[in-house]
């Protein structure tokens, strides 16, 4: 059923229910810095875990929000064509993503579009926020508007992965909003999923008092 | 000025440009003299050395290095993609800010003005999408 969509053997996505866990994606194209801004955020936690056969990273983190603390995993993902197939189980239970182009090229910001558009067929209301980078290679890119952030309604961030201007700001205001998000789900299907959960259990306890069920397909 | 030779060992024109450059980077020999060096760089040589080897001209091996900031970078394969970050890192290295620079700020905070923006060009409304 749905796991089957976030099929990763290695990685067992079940735990993104928890509580005090969230998944947060990166996406955007190759070469706009993701890795960059993950290896700056971090710094000496900077401990990244390579899955290649599905080219992702995985990086992971602890943030304190309030007084808890919370497990955070970062999908650093590729933005090569060729891994295509992977993305369902990249979006799959993802609390927040962090879209990232290069001030340097167009066509990282154009792409912005299709990676949104992805974004929402599986993630249709998680918080997400649009990152140019590299703004230490042109300043003057930060006078100009770039207008599909504020079309979509989403937060932008100018900031440089190499001098690290902005670039702990927004990751610590994504987390915030990856937790508030989990907390309060407005996602349709992340209700229908709970309740089907649910279901699924009710239905187990039922089998187990001995009221076996009448659908003899189930197997 | 000194000169110091650091031969580059079994390495042929099949060789993983990216583990030849990380066992030059670790060996106990050569690793104090290149840990100031960019693994990117160290990369940048050998694939340098293993065009040459295969019969590439230095001027087509350097051309393909070259940023073209209208290529689409998604349609390349690792090793093509390689070639066009190993370029990039240079700048990346040039901007980099440091934990042991003076000045460095772990969480620097910078508010861009916007009052008198200007439209940004890659913005043209004949993009439907946008």
């Amino acid at each position: 059923m749905a796991d089957d969509v976030g099929s990763i053997p290695e990685l067992d996505q079940k735990k993104y229910d928890a509580d005090e866990q969230v998944k947060i994606i990166c996406l955007g194209d190759s070469a706009v810095g993701k890795s960059k801004l993950m290896e700056r955020f971090l710094m000496d936690e900077f401990r990244p875990q390579q899955l290649s056969t599905y080219a992702l990273t995985l990086y992971k983190h602890t943030a304190t929000i309030g007084n808890k603390s919370v497990a955070v995993d970062f999908w650093d993902t590729a933005g090569q064509e060729r891994f295509q197939s992977m993305h369902p189980s990249y979006y799959h239970k993802a609390h927040a993503c962090i879209m990232v182009f290069d001030i340097q090229r167009k066509i990282t910001y154009k792409n912005l579009a299709n990676w949104y558009k992805e974004l929402r067929e599986y993630r249709p209301e998680i918080p997400c926020c649009v990152v140019a980078n590299k703004i230490d290679a042109d300043l003057k890119a930060t006078q100009r508007s770039f207008s599909f952030a504020k079309k979509q309604q989403l937060p932008f961030y100018f900031v440089s992965a190499a001098d690290g201007t902005n670039v702990v700001k927004m990751f610590r205001e994504m987390i915030k909003r990856a937790v508030d998000y989990k907390q309060n789900p407005s996602d349709f299907m992340d209700e229908v999923m709970e309740e089907l959960e649910n279901f699924d259990l009710e239905k187990k306890e039922a089998d187990e008092d001995g009221l076996k069920a009448e659908s003899p397909e189930v197997a | 000025m000194r000169k110091r030779i650091i031969p580059v060992r079994n390495f042929s024109k099949y060789s993983d440009f990216s583990v030849a450059a990380e066992r030059l980077k670790n060996h106990p020999r050569h690793r104090d003299y290149l840990d100031q060096v960019p693994q990117s760089q160290l990369e940048k040589l050998h694939i340098i050395l293993r065009d040459h080897m295969q019969g590439l001209s230095l001027e087509d091996s350097l051309a393909s290095f070259r940023l073209d900031p209208e290529e689409d970078l998604n349609k390349l394969d690792d090793e093509e993609l390689a070639r066009k970050k190993g370029q990039m890192d240079t700048l990346f290295e040039r901007n980099r800010k440091r934990t042991d620079d003076p000045d460095f700020v772990y969480d620097l905070e910078v508010e861009f003005d916007k009052p008198n923006q200007e439209k940004c060009s890659w913005d043209d409304e004949s993009d439907d999408e946008f």
